[in-house]
C-alpha cells in the first residue's frame, strides 16, 4: 500500500471524525447551538485534526526514516566494500536497490512470481537478463551479494510498509477516539483548534530557520568532507586552480576570488555612478510625469532574468567589444582574444546592477527630511550644492549600505559569469582576459557526470561556503547600515 | 547677549549691494556647475535607457528569427519495391525499413524536383539530402507509417530544410561562411536559390519552436522549447501550491502572533538575510539534501519547484507581511469588539482584505523565480535533451525535464550558431510570461488599491 | 498687554525694504494668498499672525521664493525688494535667498559640525577669502546668534548633538552668517520649550538692529513681545497691517478683534 493511499485513508478518517464530532457536540447540546461553548464546526474540525495530524507526521517521518534504517540493517552484509569507505558503499547500496525495485517491478508484471523472487540465486539465474525483460537496466551483472541484499531489503521493506500501515492507522484511530471522548457541550473546541492552527503557523515560520539549517549543514557536511580529502590551506592559499578528475588537482580558491572580485568591481563601477545620478536626478530634479516614466523602465533592467544578461553578455556585448578591443578592431589593438572576458561580465553586471543601487539609493535620498533641503535652500544654495552637500551627506550611510548589497549581489551572481566571464582560472590584471569566478566553479565542478565523493565535486561545498560567508558578511553589515540610517531618521 | 551687543559696532552688511538683476560671477559659475551636476544625472538616465534599448533590441531583432523556419517542399515517390517489396500493406513490414532505409528515396525525391524544374548542378545526387534536415527522413517514414496506402504512392511532403540552410535564408549563412563546412558547401546554395525561385523553399512561422521538443546538437532545426515550458509549469504548480500557503502562515504568524522575543528575531533575521542568500546557494541545498539526502529523483520539475519555492519563500513573506501590515487596526480592534476570537479576525477580516497584496506578491514571486536559472543548473536540469512530454500529471512532476531558462542556458551552450538564435527565441518567450505576470500584478494592484 | 511698552516702540516708516503689491499665491486650482498689500520696513520686526491655514507661511515663503520647491504652486503680483521685483525672470533665486535668509519652524541643523553648520552659507557663497577668515565669520555669526558662548568649545561636534533651543539657534547663526539684508522666521518657536523660546525672542529683538526681520508665529503675545509691525491673515487674505500695538489694543477689523479676543482661530 502506498504512502499516498495511507494519507488518503487517515483523511477519509478525519472526515468521518468531523461528520461524528460534529454530531456529538449538537447530541449533547440537545440540537441546540446555543448550548454549545464553540461553533459545532470547530468540535468537528477538532476531531479532524487530532485524526490526521498526528497520524500524517508519523506517516512522514515514518517514510523518511525508513530507507535509512534499512540501509543502516543492509549495510552489514556488504562485506566486499571496505569499512569507511562511504562513496563506494553508497553505490553499491543504490544498485541493491534498484535489484530490489526490479524484482518488485517483475512481480508486478509477472514475469516472476513473488516466491521466485524471494529465491532466485545468482548461481542460477541470470538476474540482469530476466530484470531487463521488464525494463530494468542495470550497469553490470548482478553479484551474489548485492542479490542476497536486495532480497533482504525486499523483505524488510515489505515488513516495514505493513507495520507503516498499521502504525499509521492506528495512531489516527486512537486521536479520533480520544478527541471524540473530549467532545461535549463544554469542551472547549475553539480554543483547542486555534491552539493547533497556531502550532501550522509557528511551524511554517520555522521553515525560514529549517532552510538556513539546511543550507549552513549541507555546506559544512560536504566541506569537512572536504576538507578531509584535501588540505585547507592549500584550498585557501593555493595560486593555481586546475582540477582533474583523474587525481593530482590543485584546487586554490584565490585565482576565483580574484575574478569574482574583479569583475565585481567593474560591475560596480558602471552600476554606481549611473545608479546613484539616476537616482539623484529622478528624486530631486525629475518632474513627477518624468519619474513616473523613467523609474519603472529603469526597474523593467532589474526584473529580466539573470540568463538573459547572460546571453546578452556572451553573443552581444562580448563581440562588440571584441570589435573595439580586439584584433582588427577599431581602436587598432589586441588587448582581447575571445569574447567572454571581465570586461564583458563585469559591464554587463553593471548594467544588471543599475536599477538595484538606483532604486535603494532613491528610497535613501527621499528618507532624507524635507527640512534639511528647505535649510539649504533657504540659504541660498543651488539644488546642486544642497545634493552634493547637504542630502548626500546625510544619506551616506545609507548608500554605502546600497553599495555593499549591490557589491553582495555581484559576488552571488552566476548566469552572467557562466556565461560571460570564460573558464580560466587565472591571476591576471588584464580586464580584457578571461576569468572566472567562484560561481561559475561552482557550477561547473557540480554539473555533469561528477562522483560527488572526489574532492574535485566536494570544493564547489567549499566554494559554496566561502561565498555563503562572503556574501552573508556583506548582507548583515549592509543591513545594520541602513537600519541605523532609518532610525536616525524616524 | 552680551557679545552681539559688544560685535554690533561692526555690523552692517560688509558685503557691497548688489542688484538681484545682475548675476555676479559667482552665480553665474555656480549656475554652470549646477546645469552640469543635472547633466550627469540625465546622462546617467539616459546610458540606463539606453542599455535597455540595447537589450531588448538584442533580443528581438536576435530572438524573432527563431519563430520561422524554412522549409522545402518535394514530391516524394514513395517505392513500394523498396518499403514493402512483397506488397503486403502490413504495417509491421513497412516499419522494418529504418529511418536510414528512406535516404535513398529522399535522394531520388530530392533528384527528380531538380530535374522536374531544370535545375542543374555538380552536386551528387548522394549529397542533396544535406539541404534537409536529418529528421527528414523520420518524418516521411512517420507519414508512412500512420498511412500505409501511401506506399507505392507519389506524395508531397513539406519537410525542414536544414540549419545551414534556414540560416542562409535568414542571412546567417553566406558562401563565405561555407567554404570549409563540411555540412553544406556554397554549391548547394545556388540550388536552393533556384528552388527558391520555383516555389519550393519557402521560410514561414514555426509553431513547432513553441510547442515543440528539444533536438540534439546537430539538428537545431527541429529544436523547440514546448517540453521545457512544461517543466516551467510543473515548477510553477509547486512553487505555489507550497509557497502561498507556507508564506501566507508565516506573515500572519510573524504579524499577528508573534511575540517579541529572541525566537522571533532569529526568524526575522534568517527571513531577511535567506532574501539575499546568492541564488546558487540554494542550488547546493537543493542538491544535497533533496537529492542526495532525500533522493529525489534527479532533474525532476518537483525538486526544481522545491528549491525555487524555498528561494521565492521570503520575498513572499516580505510582501504579504507588508499588505497584512497595511490593514489598518480598527478592522481587527472591530472584529474583536463583537466577540471574534484573535484568529478569526484575522481569518475572516484581515486576510481577506490583505488578499489582493498577497496574491500580487506571490505573483511577483513566481515571475522571479520562472527566470531562476542557477539553482537548476546544479539539480541537474541541463544537459541532456528534453525531448518527450511527460505521460501524465505524476510523471511531470516526477520525470526528468528542462525548464525554460535552463534550455536557454542549454542552447547557448551548444557549439552550432544556429543554436544562440533558437536561445534569443527562448528569451522572447520567457519574457512574454514574465511580463505577463507583471502586467497581471500591477492591474491587481491598482484594481484592488485601496487607502485607508 | 503693556501699552506703554507698544507705543514705545513704533518706528517710522521711511525706510521700506520690501514692499509687496496684488500678491496672489496660487496651489493647482487652490488660491492659497488673495490680493495682499504690504510694506515691511528695514530695521523692524514685523509678525504675520492669524488661523492655522490663513496662508502667513505661505506668504512668507514667497518672500525668498522658497515656493519655487513646490511645483504645483505659481505666485502672481509684485514683490519688491530695495524696489527691484524678485520675481523678474533676470532674478536668481539663489542670489535672492542669499540675500533673504530664512529660519524653520523646526531646527533643521545639517548632519555636519557645529562649524560646518554656519560655514556652509558664507562656504557656497564665497564669502570668505581664507580660513581665517571662514573662523572670524563663523564666530561672528555664532556670536549673533547668541550661541557661542554654549559652543565654542564644541565647534567640531555634530550640531544634531545640541538640545533644541540651541539647534534653533544655530539655525539663526547658520542665516546669519551669510550677512543676508532681510531674515524670514517662519515659527521659530513652535517647537521650543519656553525658556529657549525667551532665548530666542531676546535674540529676535537683538537682531532687529541689523536686519529686516519677518517672523510668523501663532503665538499672539508672541507678536506683542517682539515685533513693532503686525498683519493679520485670515483665509488668505491680509486683514488687517499695522503698528503692532494699535492691533492689539484697538483693531479696526471686526475678524482681527475677533482674533486676538480669541472668538476665531
Amino acid at each position: 500500500m502506498s504512502a499516498l493511499w495511507i494519507a488518503l485513508i487517515v483523511l477519509i478518517l478525519a472526515a468521518v471524525g468531523f461528520v461524528v464530532g460534529r454530531g456529538r457536540a449538537m447530541q449533547s447540546a440537545d440540537g441546540n447551538i446555543r448550548n454549545l461553548h464553540s461553533l459545532p464546526v470547530y468540535y468537528g474540525s477538532h476531531v479532524a485534526m487530532l485524526t490526521s495530524v498526528p497520524a500524517l507526521l508519523l506517516l512522514a517521518l515514518w517514510l523518511f526514516a525508513q530507507p535509512l534504517a534499512i540501509n543502516r540493517m543492509i549495510a552489514p552484509m556488504i562485506t566486499s566494500v571496505e569499512a569507511g569507505d562511504s562513496g563506494t558503499l553508497g553505490l553499491v547500496l543504490s544498485d541493491v536497490r534498484r535489484v530490489a525495485d526490479g524484482l518488485d517491478l517483475a512481480v508486478s508484471q509477472g514475469v516472476m512470481t513473488d516466491d521466485a523472487a524471494r529465491d532466485i540465486r545468482t548461481e542460477f539465474t541470470d538476474v540482469r537478463e530476466r530484470l531487463s525483460q521488464v525494463g530494468v537496466a542495470l550497469g553490470s551483472d548482478v553479484s551474489r551479494e548485492t542479490l542476497a541484499a536486495a532480497q533482504r531489503y525486499r523483505t524488510l521493506s515489505t515488513s516495514g510498509s505493513f507495520l507503516m500501515v498499521v502504525a499509521v492507522i492506528g495512531v489516527a484511530l486512537v486521536g479520533a477516539v480520544f478527541a471524540l471522548a473530549r467532545t461535549n457541550r463544554d469542551f472547549r473546541a475553539r480554543n483547542v483548534v486555534e491552539a493547533g492552527i497556531k502550532v501550522v503557523l509557528i511551524a511554517a515560520a520555522c521553515i525560514a530557520i529549517l532552510t538556513t539549517v539546511g543550507i549552513v549543514l549541507s555546506l559544512i557536511f560536504n566541506t569537512v568532507k572536504f576538507f578531509g580529502l584535501y588540505p585547507a590551506s592549500q584550498f585557501f592559499f593555493g595560486l593555481t586552480w586546475s582540477p582533474s578528475f583523474g587525481g593530482g588537482s590543485e584546487l586554490g580558491i584565490l585565482p576565483l576570488l580574484w575574478g569574482t572580485f574583479y569583475i565585481s568591481i567593474i560591475a560596480l563601477a558602471v552600476a554606481v555612478p549611473i545608479g546613484l545620478f539616476a537616482a539623484i536626478y529622478l528624486s530631486e530634479y525629475a518632474t513627477p510625469k518624468v519619474r513616473a516614466i523613467a523609474k519603472p523602465l529603469l526597474e523593467v533592467l532589474a526584473g529580466i532574468p539573470t540568463i538573459v544578461y547572460g546571453l546578452f553578455a556572451l553573443l552581444t556585448v562580448g563581440p562588440l567589444l571584441v570589435n573595439v578591443f580586439g584584433e582588427g578592431g577599431i581602436l587598432g589593438v589586441t588587448w582581447m582574444g575571445g569574447g567572454t572576458a571581465v570586461m564583458t561580465a563585469g559591464l554587463v553586471m553593471g548594467i544588471m546592477l543599475i536599477p538595484f543601487v538606483s532604486s535603494l539609493s532613491d528610497d535613501i535620498i527621499n528618507a532624507v527630511p524635507q527640512s534639511m533641503r528647505d535649510g539649504s535652500l533657504g540659504l541660498g544654495a543651488t539644488r546642486s550644492e544642497t545634493v552634493r552637500q547637504v542630502v548626500l551627506p546625510a544619506a551616506l550611510p545609507g548608500i554605502v549600505g546600497a553599495i555593499l548589497l549591490a557589491a553582495s549581489r555581484a559576488i552571488g551572481e552566476t548566469m552572467i559569469v557562466v556565461l560571460g566571464a570564460g573558464a580560466a582560472a587565472r591571476l591576471s590584471l588584464n580586464p580584457f582576459e578571461a576569468m572566472t569566478t567562484v560561481t561559475a566553479k561552482i557550477v561547473s565542478q557540480l554539473t555533469g557526470d561528477a562522483d560527488f565523493s572526489s574532492p574535485e565535486a566536494l570544493v564547489a561545498f567549499s566554494l559554496g561556503m566561502t561565498l555563503f560567508v562572503i556574501t552573508l558578511g556583506l548582507n548583515v553589515f549592509a543591513l545594520w547600515i541602513v537600519r541605523k540610517y532609518r532610525e536616525q531618521y524616524e | 547677549m552680551t557679545d552681539a551687543s559688544a560685535d554690533r559696532s561692526t555690523d552692517g552688511h560688509s558685503r557691497a549691494k548688489t542688484s538681484l538683476l545682475q548675476l555676479d560671477e559667482r552665480t553665474k559659475k555656480r549656475n554652470a556647475a549646477e546645469a552640469r551636476f543635472q547633466a550627469y544625472g540625465i546622462a546617467a538616465l539616459a546610458v540606463g535607457m539606453f542599455f535597455l534599448i540595447a537589450l531588448l533590441t538584442a533580443i528581438v531583432s536576435n530572438g524573432t528569427r527563431a519563430f520561422t523556419q524554412t522549409f522545402v517542399m518535394m514530391d516524394v515517390t514513395l517505392d513500394a519495391q523498396k518499403l514493402d517489396p512483397d506488397g503486403t500493406g502490413d504495417a509491421e513490414v513497412i516499419a522494418k525499413t529504418t529511418t536510414f532505409g528512406y535516404g535513398g528515396i529522399i535522394d531520388a525525391a530530392l533528384e527528380q524536383t531538380l530535374v522536374a524544374r531544370g535545375i542543374t548542378t555538380e552536386i551528387a545526387v548522394g549529397d542533396l539530402d544535406q539541404m534537409l534536415s536529418s529528421g527528414a527522413a523520420a518524418q516521411i517514414r512517420r507519414a508512412v507509417l500512420d498511412d500505409t496506402s501511401l506506399v507505392g504512392q507519389t506524395v508531397t511532403f513539406e519537410v525542414l530544410a536544414s540549419s545551414r540552410v534556414d540560416g542562409y535564408l535568414k542571412g546567417r549563412v553566406t558562401r563565405e561562411s561555407l567554404a570549409r563546412d563540411r555540412n553544406l558547401s556554397p554549391e548547394h546554395l545556388d540550388v536552393v536559390d533556384a528552388l527558391q525561385e520555383a516555389g519550393l523553399v519557402e521560410r514561414r512561422f514555426n509553431w513547432a519552436f513553441i510547442t515543440g521538443s528539444d533536438a540534439s546538437e546537430s539538428r537545431p532545426e527541429q529544436a523547440g522549447i514546448g517540453v521545457s515550458m512544461i517543466g516551467s509549469f510543473f515548477m510553477m504548480l509547486v512553487v505555489l501550491v507550497l509557497s502561498l500557503p507556507i508564506g501566507v502562515a508565516t506573515s500572519i504568524y510573524l504579524e499577528e502572533f508573534a511575540p517579541q522575543n529572541r525566537f522571533t528575531d532569529f526568524i526575522e533575521v534568517n527571513i531577511s538575510n535567506l532574501a539575499a542568500v546568492p541564488s546558487i546557494v540554494f542550488g547546493i541545498l537543493g542538491l544535497a539534501i533533496f537529492i542526495q539526502v532525500a533522493h529525489l529523483p534527479q532533474s525532476a520539475p518537483l525538486v526544481g519547484g522545491l528549491v525555487l519555492t524555498l528561494m521565492t519563500l521570503p520575498t513572499i513573506i516580505i510582501s504579504t507581511r507588508a499588505s497584512l501590515k497595511s490593514v489598518p487596526p480598527s478592522i481587527r480592534d472591530a472584529a474583536l469588539g463583537v466577540g471574534a476570537s484573535k484568529m478569526q479576525s484575522i481569518f475572516h477580516h484581515v486576510l481577506p482584505l490583505a488578499m489582493p497584496g498577497i496574491l500580487t506578491g506571490t505573483i511577483l514571486g513566481l515571475a522571479q523565480a520562472l527566470g531562476e536559472t542557477a539553482p537548476l543548473l546544479l539539480i541537474g536540469m541541463v544537459g541532456f535533451i528534453a525531448s518527450n512530454y511527460p505521460d501524465g500529471i505524476a510523471e511531470g512532476f516526477l520525470s526528468p525535464n528542462s525548464a525554460m531558462p535552463a534550455q536557454i542556458y542549454e542552447w547557448a551552450k551548444r557549439a552550432d550558431p544556429a543554436y544562440y538564435e533558437r536561445a534569443w527565441g527562448g528569451i522572447i518567450i520567457l519574457l512574454l510570461f514574465l511580463m505577463t505576470m507583471n502586467i497581471i500584478a500591477i492591474l491587481l494592484r491598482r484594481r484592488f488599491e485601496r487607502r485607508w | 498687554m503693556n501699552d506703554m511698552r507698544l507705543i514705545e516702540r513704533a518706528v517710522d516708516m521711511n525706510d521700506i525694504k520690501i514692499s509687496a503689491r496684488n500678491v496672489q499665491v496660487y496651489y493647482g486650482d487652490n488660491h492659497a494668498i488673495k490680493d495682499v498689500d504690504v510694506d515691511i520696513a528695514d530695521k523692524t520686526v514685523t509678525a504675520f499672525i492669524g488661523p492655522s491655514g490663513c496662508g502667513k507661511s505661505t506668504f512668507l515663503r514667497t518672500l525668498n521664493r522658497m515656493n519655487d520647491t513646490i511645483a504645483s504652486c505659481r505666485v502672481e503680483g509684485k514683490i519688491l525688494i530695495d524696489q527691484e521685483d524678485i520675481y523678474d525672470p533676470r532674478v536668481d533665486p539663489v542670489q535672492l535667498r542669499a540675500k533673504v535668509g530664512m529660519v524653520f519652524q523646526k531646527p533643521n541643523p545639517f548632519p555636519k559640525s557645529i562649524y560646518d553648520n554656519v560655514a556652509y552659507g558664507p562656504k557656497i557663497h564665497g564669502l570668505a577669502r581664507s580660513k581665517a577668515d571662514l573662523d572670524e565669520i563663523v564666530e561672528r555669526a555664532l556670536r549673533r546668534g547668541a550661541i557661542w558662548d554654549e559652543v565654542k568649545d564644541r565647534l567640531h561636534s555634530p550640531g544634531t548633538g545640541l538640545s533644541g533651543g540651541q539647534q534653533q539657534r544655530l539655525c539663526i547663526a547658520r542665516a546669519v552668517a551669510t550677512e543676508p539684508e532681510v531674515l524670514l522666521m517662519d515659527e521659530p518657536c513652535s517647537a521650543l520649550d519656553p525658556i529657549a523660546t525667551a532665548q530666542v525672542e531676546e535674540l529676535i529683538d537683538e537682531l532687529r538692529q541689523s536686519y529686516s526681520v519677518v517672523i510668523v508665529t501663532h503665538s499672539m503675545q508672541q507678536a506683542a513681545r517682539v515685533s513693532q509691525k503686525t498683519a493679520f491673515f485670515h483665509l488668505g487674505n491680509m486683514v488687517e497691517y499695522d503698528e503692532t500695538g494699535k492691533i492689539f489694543t484697538n483693531p479696526e477689523d471686526p475678524r482681527t478683534e475677533s482674533y486676538i479676543s480669541g472668538r476665531i482661530g
